[in-house]
Formats: C-alpha cells, structure tokens, sequence
C-alpha cells in the first residue's frame, strides 16, 4: 500500500536490513575463537543476503521501489582451518583442532559499511520526516 | 494510549453528516456525487489514520513488555501516526475553514 509518507517506511526497511547485518556481524565476531572438534563442523560465518522490494509509486513505467528486505543469512562453509593446538581440551590424537573460517579484518570492515549506512537511512528518514513536516505548514497562516 | 476513542467510528458520522447537509430535493446528481467523493475520501483517510495510530499503540506496547525486537520499528511506526494525524488535522481545519467562509455569506 502506498502511504502518503512512504520514504519513511522504504527507510526503515533499510535500517531493518542494516541492523539484522549488524546482528549478523557482531555474532561472527563473538564466535571469531570458537574452536571445535575436528570431528565436527566449524563455526559457521553468517552473512546477510539483501534484496530489493518492488512497489511504491508507478511512474513512467518504472517504480520508485519499495525498499530492501533481508532475502536469506547465508551460513559460509563449516570446514573452517584445522590449528595445531595440542594443549586445547578439544584436540584431536594428532593436536588439531577446528577453528572458524573468520576473517576479523573483513568483519570489522563490514561492520563500519553496516552502520555507516544505518546512519545513512537514519538521515534519509529524518530528511524525509522535516519534508513532510514542512509540506503540512503550506497554506498555514 | 486508550484515551484517543477509535477515529474510525467518527467516520461514519461524517459521511452521514455530509449526506444531510446536502442541498436537499433539487441538487443536481454532480454535486451529490461530489459530497459523498470527500466524505469517502475523508473516511478512508481517517480508516488509514486508525490503522497507523493502532501499529503505533501495539509496538508502544511491545516496547513497554519487552518484547520489541526492532527499536526504530516503533520509532517509524509513531512518526508515521504523527505525520498522518497532523495531515488529517490540517484538512479537518481547511474543511472547516472554508465551511464558515461559506457560513458567513450574505444571502
């Protein structure tokens, strides 16, 4: 349904989708020294899958698009990288262990684009909220 | 939250409203259609205003027992409600407006 007022529910989508990866990203790194078994499977990495969302108002033949929703969190693979590591309680008669496939570096990049553009969603829905503010004060004297 | 009565129930009477204060037996079947037009508009506008104040009350709910799960979800949700009542209020003083400028004339 198209509201009046929808950039601010487009925005929100956004900051939804930008705050389950924010979600997604702080429990890889919470998981980063989860170590197994090798006999099991290693922590797997989650990462978000957007997708747009089609709607809002039809112009031209095209739409200006209903925002972003989450489609699926990808689990990454279980293999993770086998560590020698004989003085660890999980390890295995050769002194491996299972450790997950997380590159710090790489989360914590995400996770400043994550909430730059939760910022950034923030600043479109209160640009939006100050335009509509403003249009209700035409014709008030 | 309960204070405000449902607006919806209001909507039925300003279209019922609009309907008697119709010029009565020789209105033309234009004008007629023109009166129910903004009672219908103005009654699906206030039914779209019931249903964001409802969202808006819920997630206030849900944020005051704990089980909100998506902060800003509530804060989208009430400056929705507000911009949606603010806009309804602003054409409830327009109508009003202009309905004693007309109230005014000197026949």
């Amino acid at each position: 349904m198209t509201t009046p007022f929808s950039s601010l529910s487009v925005a929100g989508s956004g900051i939804s989708t930008m705050k389950t990866w924010i979600d997604a990203i702080s429990d890889n790194v919470a998981n980063v020294n989860t170590v197994r078994r090798t006999s099991e499977e290693a922590f797997q990495a989650r990462n978000v899958i957007a997708e747009s969302v089609p709607g809002g108002d039809s112009i031209g033949g095209a739409e200006t698009g209903g925002g972003v929703r989450v489609q699926k969190i990808q689990l990454a693979s279980g293999d993770g990288v086998l560590t020698f590591d004989p003085n660890n309680s999980l390890a295995d008669a050769q002194g491996l262990v299972r450790r997950p496939n997380v590159d710090l570096v790489d989360q914590m990049t995400s996770l400043v684009i994550a909430q730059r553009a939760y910022s950034a969603n923030v600043t479109v829905f209160e640009r939006a909220r100050d335009s509509y503010l403003r249009a209700l004060e035409i014709g008030k004297s | 939250m309960a204070l405000i009565p449902p607006v919806s129930a209001g909507a039925s009477s300003i279209n019922s409203t609009i309907a008697t204060q119709r010029p009565s037996a020789a209105d033309s079947a234009a004008s007629t259609q023109r009166g129910n037009d903004f009672g219908n508009s103005i009654g699906s506008a206030l039914d779209n205003l019931q249903a964001s104040q409802t969202k808006a009350d819920g997630l206030a709910q849900d944020a005051a027992t704990g089980k909100l799960k998506n902060i800003e979800e509530y804060l989208i949700a009430a400056s929705d409600a507000q911009l949606s009542t603010q806009l309804t209020v602003a054409v409830r003083n327009k109508a009003v407006e202009s309905f004693n400028e007309i109230m005014r004339m000197q026949i």
